[in-house]
């Protein structure tokens, strides 16, 4: 539409109460259609499955899970806006936490919360004369599984966000080695540990090994979700990495800002994904910066 | 006490199988041409697109091929069956289901567990079709 002319602008917006209302659960109790006459509800149980499934096949669980919501609860802390600002957590506090749908704590899950992101996207020739530095959308792939929990072979991997990945980063010419930092969306934080997997930074089973170095946090190698994400800063569905990623990318985030400020590497790469149902959609998008 | 839990929402798609559960019976759509087993049940294969098919009755065992244990309850109905486990069992004749897992404690419940079908009849026209472990 940008480049037929047909518009100049396009805002991309969400913004839900899903915290002061009814809406959030009335939407996921739906959603669950027969499987509530199982007592099955909502997403967690979804994820609990596929969850629970991972921990048979490959090496997973919360002694992994509690590197990527500890991690996340870091950087929220380094960012007013997170609603999990001033809450810092160990992985003690992780540990002894109650079980939601086991194997999934209450910190695996994201959070429930008003409120409202947006991003817009214009032409790299429009946006050069902005006031703003702006993010460059270099590449985007999506693919969609789409069969549903019960029938699904890929609860552990490769899900879509394998081909979507590699859609993206062969449309950026950009490789794997190139990406700086990842904004993924985390619903819960076994999708966090699947996403990278698939995208291909450790193999089934190693993202224990992967994760415990630090290397997501503040000062970590590879930076994921520097807002708090999903988990700690807000759930605003694919708008929370996606806003990150291009505040990262413009060099808007102070006290989490990527580069000296959190003794990282300055992004000249992010990675961004988003995913739907039940690991049934994803899409990744690749930004740089110009 | 009346059924507070949700009920199944009968309708033409899924009717012969809850039809089957009331005389405990787990009935499928067998493929006339390539014989793959479905569920839930469709016009046509999903492997071969293929529209005539026979129905079959599973032996009723299969193994869990994943669990999750509820801690919280989203329906108040489910309340004082806290903690229960919901499972996907994968029957031996293929099609997997979405069901509970009764006859054990959820320390019990594991991947690959051997199970059978269990039989709840919660209203004069509904049973539903749980699982426990096969001993």
């Amino acid at each position: 539409m940008l480049d037929a002319g047909l518009c100049r602008y396009v805002l991309i917006s969400y913004g839900h109460n899903a915290f002061s209302s009814a809406s959030l659960f009335t939407m996921l109790m739906d959603f669950a259609g027969d499987d509530a006459v199982f007592g099955h509800f909502g997403a967690t149980g979804g994820y609990a499955l596929a969850a629970r499934r991972a921990m048979h096949e490959f090496n997973t669980g919360p002694q992994t899970w509690k590197h990527i919501a500890v991690a996340q609860r870091a950087w929220a802390n380094l960012n007013p806006h997170a609603m999990m600002h001033g809450k810092p957590m160990s992985f003690g506090d992780y540990l002894s936490s109650k079980y939601v749908v086991e194997p999934l704590r209450l910190p695996d899950n994201c959070l429930v919360n008003d409120g409202g992101r947006a991003v817009i996207i214009t032409t790299l020739e429009r946006a050069r004369d902005l006031r703003h530095r702006p993010a460059v959308i270099l590449g985007l792939g999506q693919h969609n599984p789409s069969v549903q929990v019960t029938q699904s072979g890929t609860l552990t991997g490769s899900t879509g966000a394998r081909k979507a990945c590699e859609t993206a980063l062969s449309m950026a010419g950009v490789t794997r080695d190139d990406v700086d930092a990842c904004q993924i969306y985390d619903c819960f934080t076994y999708t966090v540990e699947l996403t990278l997997q698939d995208y291909g930074f450790f193999g089934p089973g190693e993202g224990e090994s992967w994760f415990s170095e630090g290397t997501i946090g503040p000062g970590g190698r590879m930076p994921v979700n520097t807002s708090g994400g999903q988990l700690s800063e807000a759930y605003y569905m694919g708008l929370t990495p996606l806003s990150e990623a291009t505040m990262q990318i413009m060099g808007r985030c102070k006290d989490r800002q990527l580069g000296p400020a959190t003794q990282t590497k300055e992004p000249s790469i992010i990675l961004v994904s988003d995913n739907g149902g039940i690991l049934q959609a994803h899409s990744c998008c690749v930004l740089g910066r110009i | 006490m009346a059924y507070n839990k949700p009920l199944p929402r009968v309708n033409g798609d899924n009717q012969e199988f809850w039809e089957g559960c009331r005389n405990h019976e787990l009935k499928f759509q067998q493929c006339a041409s390539c014989g793959h087993i479905r569920f839930p049940a469709s016009l046509v294969c999903p492997k071969c697109l293929c529209s005539d098919f026979q129905s079959i009755v599973s032996t009723g065992t299969g193994k869990v091929y994943t669990y999750a244990v509820y801690h919280v309850a989203f329906h108040q109905g489910f309340l004082e069956d806290l903690p229960y486990v919901v499972a996907v069992v994968e029957l031996q004749e293929g099609p997997r289901l979405l069901t509970n897992i009764v006859g054990c404690s959820p320390e019990e419940v594991s991947c690959e567990m051997p199970v059978t079908v269990a039989w709840e009849n919660v209203t004069p026209d509904i049973s539903l079709p749980m699982f426990k472990p096969l001993i």
